[in-house]
């Protein structure tokens, strides 16, 4: 009798203690905001939904608790709710360095180089550790792995005796057969503002190179040096010989792309972000290659960006901190990355071209990352999430003014390099 | 009048009615295409009618949901306009006391508030009473900026309220309030049913608000809806026609139907 | 009249709901404009200087360069037309006013935020019908993306303002028109005078009110629309569409800088306020 009531007891305080316990622990509730839609941009929404089921149950009971937000309003939003003070505990919001910095230097996220060492999360290289820092410190944990390209159409390049351009007079001279056939060349609209910082920053790249981007980025370069001037003038240029479907500053991004895939254009430049709605909205075998330095000192190489990057309030508790990190090294892990590769249609930062021949990726997927990862060395900065929003939002309105030839290159960059003197003024630069 | 210029007349009234029409047959044309037809002219009526589209907007992109939230939210706003401008209506217009033009100053000086500029402090404050992301976020300052034209457009409406009935029924003994109830809102019917309408139609077209105090999908009107889908549903012009469609046609059909008192309300201010 | 205290109690309720969500964040904003901001946290107070500030910003002076743009395209297209059309109606049978006043209004019921997406289409550079039918004309020279140009990315915009503003204009025309005393026409009539005498000389002159008032409300409504342009230009290409509410949107919302915002808020709000006093003064004038 005594032996089984001192057992009821045991048993009894365990289960006490185990209810006092449960809710403290159900209690850590991670509240995340992403953009991963339906389809569009971003289209990995089920693939979240199915890593954060698969995530749950290693987060010792806490939860999270997710709102999706379109990426163009999420950046918006965000911004309200820290000023607000009601930072969400764990966000993947707007790529962009000194965006990022702006919300460290005002103290609304956490440091995270503590998980960084606890979880050695050594996938993400110098550079993007680099674009997610702020005086020494990290804030960010960058996912996707974006790279720019060219998107072709194989069917109408064979039609028209076009081989893949190797070198950037052979895109040219590719550029020019479409143009004669009467095919658009390049499918592109810059309605929504942002798609020509993609196609600047891709020139830039490969006419001024990594080296003299980070003079200006870092150092005291100005935006009017020779080789700035010269990639705002091919850009120009392209506008005004008829690389683009007239009226490009009125085409919405996603009709471009409806354009290049209802084969009415030959190529188009963007980024893996799409890979989704271009795999699956082509009635044609897709086909994508890497485009050609075009400064002959140039080396070959790509524009590097990273979708958004995870990054944790200050304001959150120690526990949901600690949960928050722990999901997302769950989210990172090889598996979680594999399920974003075949699910999500997205390139987790670290993947290698190794990992992506061995998973059940689609084979333009491989192709694009294959060729992007290829000059890791070389690959350059995306300007529009790299630049402070003040400059991105002078730089969004010149360059439509620039490719529409109501301004010419000299006064896109005096223009540019004014409101970044008056950025750097403000503090509002970034240096990692 | 001349032949020729009676031509002339008729083919004015006819351009502008085609003016005011293409569009809306336009967005009718291309919500019943199927998403193939894009780049095909635009004037075709595809043969069968397709209706896939409302379906599919309906349940998949969760119009149905900003649907509800549209008339929960334009409903809401008027009642609580109609719970207090009239009352405020008829004291600026039948009842004398101290700091009434003061007061009424007040009121007229918010009927042309921008709500763009306001909506920088609005936020805070909002999230301060914790208002964020819920219905009564948008429902309480919407109702507020329409104020001070649904006060102005009462106190237009009940100064035609004579004053004889009043008195006459003040003399019986019976208080403000009651008089207000029993006396005053039967007369003044036809104007409140104006207001109604006024205010319903400009609580459904608002888009700042609730673009900046919603964040939850689950609800946002239509109006945000409509204008998401542009990024959302990429170049699929069927989903957005008929989800423009859904957000216009029941005020088209309110205003169709009830034709009369919308042109009175609009009329209050300009007329008098 | 009646002397009474049971009118604060009637207004009591329209008075709190409006001090707390438009006349509280008002002052706020005036607060919030001399002050210095960073990524929306509240810095030291700087005084006046983000006025200064906005006196050297090109974009203001554009914006506010549009605003003003707008009032007189309004004044120009549909308010004008909207006089013609309630004219031309006044003399014709009842059943057509109804059909037509309601024809002409119906896009005033709809959402701006959904007249822009269906007018983006319009103008389309590779599908819209603007194009098509240039094409189909055997004008296809004159193609162009309408609203992508700074030429006529403006003009094109304020064709979809006046789409939905015309026929308020025609109702309020009608309702003024139909007030006037038929004696004057029916003198006219005897006098042989022909329309557009009859229009020049009575129509006008007796709608002058009515003309005042849209113009009023017209500048007014020209000063604070937003939904038009944000779902259609964002304010481009370029700044060819920027106008003020836009320049507030992006500085608060994007650019996180919400002293500068409240700035250009409360600049915006004395515009408003400066021409509903003026109009009051005027519409107060027998």
């Amino acid at each position: 009798m005594t032996k089984t009531s001192g057992a009821a007891r045991v048993i009894a305080i365990a289960s006490l203690a185990g209810l006092a316990a449960q809710p403290a622990l159900a209690q850590t509730a991670v509240t995340q905001w992403d953009q991963f839609a339906a389809a569009g941009i971003t289209a990995a929404g089920p693939a979240m939904d199915e890593l954060i089921d698969t995530c749950e149950p290693s987060l010792d009971g806490a939860t999270i608790l997710r709102t999706v937000a379109p990426s163009i309003g999420i950046r918006d939003s965000y911004r309200l709710a820290v000023s607000a003070d009601k930072t969400p505990d764990l966000a993947y919001t707007w790529p962009a360095a000194s965006v990022l910095a702006g919300y460290a230097r005002i103290g609304a996220l956490a440091p995270l180089e503590d998980y960084y060492e606890q979880y050695g999360w050594d996938g993400i290289n110098e550079f993007y550790r680099g674009r997610n820092s702020y005086q020494g410190s990290i804030y960010g944990v960058p996912m996707e792995q974006d790279l720019m390209g060219v998107y072709y159409n194989p069917a109408l390049f064979e039609e028209h005796g076009v081989d893949v351009p190797t070198s950037y007079e052979e895109f040219q001279a590719a550029v020019d057969t479409f143009k004669e056939a009467g095919i658009v060349p390049i499918a592109f609209g810059n309605r929504d503002r942002w798609p020509a910082t993609n196609t600047l920053s891709l020139i830039l790249g490969l006419t001024a190179g990594l080296e003299t981007e980070e003079e200006v980025l870092f150092g005291d370069e100005p935006w009017t040096n020779a080789d700035f001037q010269s990639a705002a003038e091919t850009f120009q240029s392209w506008a005004e010989d008829g690389y683009f479907p007239t009226g490009f500053n009125g085409i919405g991004y996603d009709e471009a792309n409806a354009l290049f895939l209802a084969g009415r254009a030959a190529m188009t430049i963007t980024g893996t972000w799409v890979l989704q709605d271009m795999a699956r909205g082509a009635s044609f075998d897709l086909g994508v290659f890497m485009l050609p330095p075009i400064d002959e000192d140039a080396e070959p190489g790509t524009m590097w960006g990273e979708g958004s990057q995870w990054q944790v309030a200050a304001i959150a508790s120690d526990d949901t901190k600690d949960a928050a990190a722990a999901y997302i090294d769950c989210l990172i892990s090889p598996e979680s990355r594999e399920v974003w590769v075949e699910k999500g249609y997205l390139v987790p930062i670290g993947t290698t071209p190794e990992e992506l021949e061995q998973w059940d990726a689609l084979p333009i997927v491989k192709s694009f990352y294959t060729q992007g990862l290829a000059t890791a060395d070389t690959n350059f900065y995306d300007l529009h999430t790299t630049l402070p929003e003040s400059v991105t939002q002078v730089l969004y309105a010149e360059l439509q003014r620039l490719i529409s030839g109501d301004t010419d290159a000299d006064e896109f960059l005096t223009a540019m390099q004014a409101s970044w003197e008056q950025s750097i003024e403000n503090g509002e630069r970034w240096i990692p | 009048m001349s032949k020729s210029s009676r031509l002339l007349q008729n083919i004015i009234l006819v351009v502008f009615a085609l003016y005011a029409l293409t569009p809306v047959y336009l967005v009718f044309l291309a919500s019943v295409r199927s998403e193939a037809d894009l780049f095909s002219s635009p004037l075709t009526l595809s043969w069968p009618v397709n209706l896939t589209n409302f379906g599919r907007v309906w349940t998949d992109a969760g119009f149905g949901t900003y649907f509800l939230n549209s008339v929960i939210t334009a409903v809401s706003v008027t009642v609580l306009v109609l719970l207090t401008a009239p009352l405020a209506g008829f004291a600026f217009a039948k009842m004398r006391f101290a700091g009434r033009e003061v007061l009424f100053g007040l009121f007229l000086a918010g009927l042309v508030v921008p709500a763009p500029s306001i909506i920088v402090a609005l936020y805070g404050n909002l999230q301060g009473m914790g208002m964020i992301d819920t219905r009564w976020g948008v429902i309480l300052p919407q109702a507020a900026l329409l104020m001070p034209f649904s006060v102005f457009m009462m106190r237009t409406v009940m100064q035609d309220v004579p004053n004889e009935l009043i008195e006459a029924s003040l003399m019986d003994g019976a208080g403000f309030f009651h008089l207000f109830m029993t006396v005053v809102l039967p007369v003044v019917r036809p104007g409140l049913m104006s207001l109604v309408l006024i205010v319903f139609l400009f609580a459904w077209q608002e888009y700042l608000l609730p673009l900046v105090v919603l964040q939850t999908d689950n609800l946002k009107p239509l109006t945000v809806g409509a204008a998401s889908l542009q990024g959302r549903y990429g170049v699929d012009y069927g989903g957005i026609a008929a989800a423009g469609l859904i957000a216009f046609a029941p005020l088209v059909v309110l205003f169709l139907a009830m034709q009369r008192s919308f042109v009175r309300g609009l009329t209050a201010g300009a007329v008098k | 009249m009646l002397t009474t205290r049971a009118a604060y109690l009637f207004i009591l309720p329209a008075l709190t709901l409006y001090l707390v969500f438009v006349g509280l964040p008002i002052l706020q904003v005036i607060g919030f404009s001399l002050f210095d901001w960073d990524n929306g946290a509240m810095g030291e107070f700087i005084g006046l200087a983000n006025y200064r500030r906005m006196l050297g910003d090109q974009v203001f002076w554009t914006a506010l360069w549009h605003n003003g743009l707008w009032v007189l395209l309004t004044l120009a297209f549909p308010l004008i037309a909207g006089l013609v059309l309630a004219a031309i109606l006044a003399e014709r049978n009842q059943r057509l006013v109804q059909w037509l006043g309601a024809i002409y209004f119906i896009p005033r019921t709809i959402p701006l935020v959904v007249a822009g997406i269906i007018w983006g289409w319009i103008y389309n550079p590779i599908f819209g019908l603007m194009n098509y039918g240039l094409e189909t004309i055997g004008l296809g020279g004159l193609a162009g993306a309408w609203m992508a140009q700074e030429s006529t990315a403006l003009l094109s915009l304020n064709v979809v303002g006046a789409w939905t503003f015309f026929g308020f204009c025609v109702v309020i025309y009608l309702a003024a028109i139909q007030s006037i005393d038929p004696s004057f026409y029916e003198a006219a009539e005897i006098d042989g005078a022909s329309w557009w005498r009859r229009f020049k000389d009575l129509t006008v002159p007796l709608l002058r009110g009515s003309s005042l008032f849209l113009g009023l409300y017209a500048a007014i409504e020209a000063m604070r629309f937003f939904d038009l342009v944000w779902v259609t230009t964002q304010g481009g290409p370029g700044y060819a569409t920027e106008v003020l509410t836009t320049h507030i949107y992006k500085t608060f919302f994007l650019v996180g800088d919400f002293g500068y915002a409240a700035t250009l808020s409360v600049v915006l709000l004395i515009i408003v306020l400066s021409i509903s006093a003026g109009a009051f003064a005027i519409l107060r004038e027998p």
